[in-house]
């Protein structure tokens, strides 16, 4: 009973948003346009770094990869936005084979400082190659209309991803990726060949962020290295995912929701008092409750991480 | 037959320190071995490089006739080799189900009812749902055990399987290494517990300084100079 009731809700939920667009305001559909973004972003992060424990801090990178290919084959190529998008996850893939392959053999700190040194290198990068990405002075893209296209297709994205994770956690697939997190040696121990596994999750946890960074390349129609590969996002990921409960399927969801929609509410009026305020949250959490909202709730209640 | 596994020559140097010296083991199937020595002989490096956690630097290890050494963890374990660990490690924010579910690969329904069985085997079926480390010292230890049952591993080594373990639990222990001799499976254990290897073992190794010093049944391993020497000193 209590399960077709959260069906319906959901229902409901995804009815709500399908005919949104239709009523909001273009400034509405770009802000929930936005939120389906860090919903897919944080539901990323949660895939490689909330099952395996392998802290990603450079996980904007697939980001800024996704937005630059796909502004590239637009720009240069004359791509539609769609296709280019989906490149865009696709070249997020390749890059996380490339790093991946190499770096998922670090351990702990040692992974999150080469992930942090990969985001700094494309961010040079990206500067460096100005035949192919326009240096410093960014690309501009055509100008196009799609906000509500766009608005479609990355709520999408944040809903597959969510999908994905649900599979993944109610898999055998998902235990082997937390056993890695729980303890390494002894998953291996167990005929579970982790690098093999961490490298899964990685490719799976790049291929959103591929997709979106395309999108929002094409809706904001202008991108430059710093705004691609800014760090300040993936803390904003790991912050959402940590606040909401790592591990779990809609922990990522709802530190997203909260965190976006605080943003909003307070980015527009106190500027500096929102960043003060963040790292607050960022303080707070991580003494107080370590493992978010739902985590407490998981554990005090013996709950399901299919929450 | 041949041997089951077959060491050779198994030298591992951390820095300075021969952690293992040269040893040499042969293991026949369907018997219980023991592995004792006073602490840092190199009983659990020994363990490590048989199960390719370490990588040995020099020697063979051969199991069912084929060269094992130089595999990774997960290679030897599909090769039928399970072990557990001195100190435990079961998965704790999985639930015990979970933690012998994630070891299985094929057909679910079967794992599950393999579990299942596990579980009532070492009478923890009631706590299948709990997460790992809500369970006792006690409870995780016969979890850790079970997990390595789940895929039928045809040699176990166990690293201290008694220590810390109470009595009566340990009698079912033993019971159950036993019941896994007579279905054909070969044990070999690491413990400090005299009472337990003599009484189990069929024949015991003794290392010292990571040099095997001696090898034989628990009888005359008992009374041996040397083993007494190596333990109580001159």
């Amino acid at each position: 009973m209590r399960r077709l009731g959260l069906a319906a809700l959901a229902a409901l939920a995804v009815v709500a948003l399908a005919l949104y667009p239709l009523e909001g305001t273009g400034y509405g559909v770009r802000v929930m346009l936005q939120l389906f973004m860090w919903i897919a972003l944080a539901q990323s992060w949660n895939l490689i770094s909330g099952l395996t424990g392998y802290v990603s801090f450079g996980h904007v990178a697939f980001y800024g990869m996704g937005a630059y290919s796909t502004a590239i084959v637009i720009v240069r190529l004359g791509w539609p936005w769609l296709p280019a998008a989906l490149l865009g996850g696709a070249m997020a893939m390749v890059l996380a084979l490339v790093i991946g392959w190499p770096c998922l053999r670090l351990k702990g700190p040692y992974f999150a400082i080469a992930m942090l040194g990969l985001n700094e290198v494309l961010r040079v990068a990206a500067s460096y190659f100005e035949g192919l990405t326009g240096g410093g002075l960014g690309l501009s893209l055509p100008t196009l209309h799609a906000s509500v296209p766009i608005y479609y297709a990355m709520g999408l994205t944040a809903a597959g991803v969510t999908l994905l994770t649900y599979v993944i956690l109610t898999s055998r697939f998902g235990l082997r990726l937390m056993t890695i997190r729980e303890d390494e040696v002894a998953a291996e121990a167990m005929g579970i060949d982790t690098h093999r596994y961490k490298l899964y999750a990685f490719l799976l946890s790049a291929v959103a962020p591929g997709i979106v960074g395309g999108l929002s390349a094409r809706d904001q129609g202008y991108i430059e290295p710093i705004s691609v590969f800014p760090l300040l996002m993936t803390i904003t990921m790991i912050v959402m995912v940590l606040f909401g409960g790592k591990g779990t399927i809609w922990g990522p969801v709802l530190g997203a929701v909260l965190l976006f929609t605080f943003q909003e509410l307070v980015w527009a009026r106190f500027i500096y008092l929102h960043q003060l305020l963040f790292g607050a949250i960022i303080v707070t959490v991580v003494l107080l409750m370590p493992r978010g909202i739902l985590g407490v709730l998981q554990q005090k209640y013996n709950l399901p991480r299919t929450i | 037959m041949p041997p089951i596994l077959e060491v050779t020559n198994l030298t591992k140097r951390f820095g300075g320190v021969t952690a293992v010296n040269r040893v040499s083991l042969s293991l026949d199937a369907g018997r219980i071995y023991g592995l004792i020595g006073p602490n840092g002989s190199g009983k659990t490096t020994l363990f490590n490089c048989i199960t390719g956690l370490v990588r040995r630097d020099a020697g063979e290890v051969r199991f069912k006739r084929r060269r094992i050494d130089g595999l990774k963890p997960h290679q030897v374990f599909h090769h039928g080799i399970g072990r557990t660990f001195q100190v435990i490690r079961v998965f704790p924010e999985l639930t015990a189900l979970e933690n012998l579910m994630v070891v299985t690969t094929g057909d679910h329904a079967r794992a599950c009812r393999r579990a299942g069985e596990l579980l009532r085997f070492v009478k923890i079926e009631s706590l299948a749902g709990e997460y790992a480390g809500n369970l006792s010292y006690g409870q995780q230890k016969l979890l850790e055990f079970i997990r390595v049952l789940m895929t039928d591993p045809e040699l176990i080594l166990l690293d201290e399987p008694a220590a810390g373990v109470n009595r009566t639990l340990l009698n079912e222990l033993l019971d159950a290494v036993r019941a896994l001799r007579d279905r054909g499976k070969t044990i070999l254990l690491v413990e400090h517990d005299m009472k337990v290897v003599m009484g189990l073992c069929e024949t015991v190794f003794v290392l010292d300084h990571g040099e095997k010093l001696a090898e034989g049944p628990p009888g005359v391993i008992q009374s041996d100079e040397r083993v007494i020497e190596a333990y109580f000193g001159r």
